[in-house]
């Protein structure tokens, strides 16, 4: 955790939709801080509560109970969206607009003067990948080219932060990959980014920390590097003669391949342990390799452990 | 306050540039044209008071048609936000949800001026057309009132969107307004005929609803022979009328608005 201000502080956050039997809690208890400077990536499956979290950072909103703040204000006041860029997870934009006119209206609501929205509305229509379509009706604009659009009017106030809801929904491949950039950039620039996706690759190679949402809770958190870690196993590739001396439990996660056996550890357990035994009950040729499960394959871990357990 | 107003007059902007660039309000005014045109051609027959006949008609299908334009233009403004998500990346903006709505207030009200200018430039060519005075200050009483009223039936139309589903609230404030002077001469009748608790619904009725049959200068305009111009006072307090409407349903508006969970 960093030692500098946090942007997003959310204390024991309860937000329920409906009332009477028809309520349904969609975050139960979140906790959390993003810090200066920090880019955090928000996972969770569909329904985990990861809009309804953004949308009470937004205050648009207004949480159960629990607290929210957002540069030390108050959520719900929204002084703070001066200083933060925002998008949501799906917006059509108005489709009788035209991409430039549309950058004034967000950017002037921002305080941006027009000289300035006439120098930063090209230049920002170029870094999305949008250069030169500023006279196109947005009626005319594809699905990817609206989410460009929508990356263009978080960012032309250059903001503090960036809120991002489901950031590389409807782009394709090279529009991901150029967003990407985008990010390391305003990353290097030392913008706080918060943001939530589905493309677990991209909070992986983006993100200093993640936090993991199921069923409006926060199941894991820390940085990407601890969580990939704390999901490092080894896989023991050995021979072994007589399976029937291995003890029950051992012998459960052991795994015929073809001629030898194999069994896989996880980073909870002692490697030494494991291999000492395997020892004593004959295993030979003992041959340890090292597997770095990806962040998908973590959080799909986390998830089923969490739904198996029913510890939520 | 100056970034306040500018938010108004941007969000404002973006609602007369729908009302231009969409078609229906040239498709309102067109129909409109062929109506007062229709008028217009029975000067072939040299009919007898053709001119105040095409006065007439031509101010009426004018408030008619504005009328309507202004509740469909005001009572969508809020749920097709809320449909298509643009409300948004609207309201992460650091504005607040009264300057959103008084933006799109202002706006609603702007496009409805625009139809009624284009109407007024229609209405002034018949005329000139036709021959004969334009009553220039009953005209522009008319042309104020029609603005008062314009702005009530906006008002009304948004709090109720923001209750009802957009096609119950523009039904309801339709049915209001075209029906409004019938709702008058019936309640005025039926009140004499009613005991006192009856009496006392009926005149709450009264107060409840706008009586937007107080606007309608039309009549004294097209028989401006007969009729002075209303007095400052009578203005004033058709004005001072319409504001407390307004100020009403836009603060039931902005109270509802600000409580709810986008």
């Amino acid at each position: 955790m960093s030692d500098t201000k946090p942007v997003i502080e959310v204390e024991n956050l309860v937000v329920e939709y409906g009332r009477g039997r028809k309520k349904i809690r969609a975050v139960n208890g979140l906790s959390f801080q993003v810090h200066q400077g920090e880019c955090v990536g928000f996972i969770g499956a569909n329904g985990a509560g990861k809009s309804t979290t953004m949308k009470t950072l937004m205050g648009f909103i207004f949480p159960t109970s629990g607290i929210t703040r957002v540069f030390g204000e108050p959520a719900t006041e929204g002084k703070s969206r001066q200083r933060i860029g925002y998008l949501p997870e799906v917006a059509l934009y108005y489709p009788f607009m035209k991409a430039r006119e549309l950058l004034e209206l967000y950017g002037g609501l921002h305080g941006l003067s027009r000289s300035d929205l006439k120098k930063k509305i090209p230049a920002m229509l170029e870094k999305v990948g949008l250069a030169g379509r500023g006279e196109i009706l947005l009626k005319n604009f594809s699905k990817g080219m609206q989410q460009r659009l929508g990356i263009a009017q978080s960012l032309i106030a250059e903001p503090e932060a960036l809120f991002f809801d489901e950031l590389s929904s409807g782009l394709d491949p090279i529009g991901r990959y150029e967003l990407r950039d985008l990010l390391m950039e305003l990353k290097e620039q030392g913008r706080t980014i918060f943001f939530s996706s589905h493309e677990l690759s991209e909070v992986e190679s983006l993100c200093d920390r993640a936090l993991i949402i199921h069923r409006g809770q926060a199941i894991r958190e820390g940085t990407v590097e601890e969580l990939i870690q704390s999901s490092r196993t080894i896989d023991l590739h050995f021979t072994l003669n007589d399976l029937s001396k291995v003890s029950e439990s051992l012998r459960s996660r052991i795994q015929p391949d073809g001629a030898r056996f194999h069994m896989t550890t996880d980073a909870s357990e002692s490697l030494a342990d494991v291999v000492a035994q395997l020892a004593q009950v004959g295993a030979q040729n003992i041959r340890p390799e090292v597997k770095n499960n990806a962040l998908e394959e973590y959080y799909m871990r986390i998830v089923r452990e969490t739904e198996t357990h029913n510890d939520f | 306050m100056t970034q306040t107003l500018r938010n108004i007059g941007l969000i404002a902007k973006s609602i007369l540039l729908e009302a231009i660039r969409r078609k229906e309000v040239y498709v309102v005014v067109f129909v409109a044209c062929l109506i007062i045109g229709t008028v217009m051609t029975m000067d072939f027959f040299q009919i007898q008071g053709i001119t105040k006949f095409y006065r007439e008609v031509a101010l009426k299908v004018m408030s008619l048609s504005t009328g309507l334009m202004v509740v469909l233009l005001s009572a969508r403004q809020l749920p097709r936000e809320f449909k298509n998500r643009t409300i948004y990346p609207l309201l992460a903006k650091p504005i607040s949800r009264n300057t959103f709505l008084l933006g799109k207030l202002v706006g609603a009200m702007a496009a409805a001026a625009f139809c009624f200018a284009l109407f007024m430039a229609v209405y002034l060519t018949g005329s000139w057309y036709l021959g004969g005075d334009v009553p220039w200050a009953l005209f522009f009483q008319y042309v104020y009132l029609q603005m008062l009223m314009m702005a009530v039936l906006s008002t009304l139309s948004f709090l109720l969107s923001m209750t009802l589903t957009l096609s119950a609230a523009t039904t309801i404030v339709v049915l209001l307004f075209i029906l409004s002077a019938t709702i008058t001469s019936a309640t005025t009748f039926v009140y004499y005929t009613l005991d006192q608790l009856g009496q006392w619904v009926i005149a709450f009725l009264t107060y409840l609803i706008p009586q937007f049959t107080l606007f309608d200068l039309s009549a004294k305009a097209v028989h401006a022979q007969q009729w002075e111009p209303l007095s400052l006072k009578v203005m004033m307090a058709l004005t001072l009328y319409a504001g407390i409407y307004c100020l009403v349903f836009f603060v039931g508006s902005a109270l509802l608005f600000k409580k709810k969970a986008l």
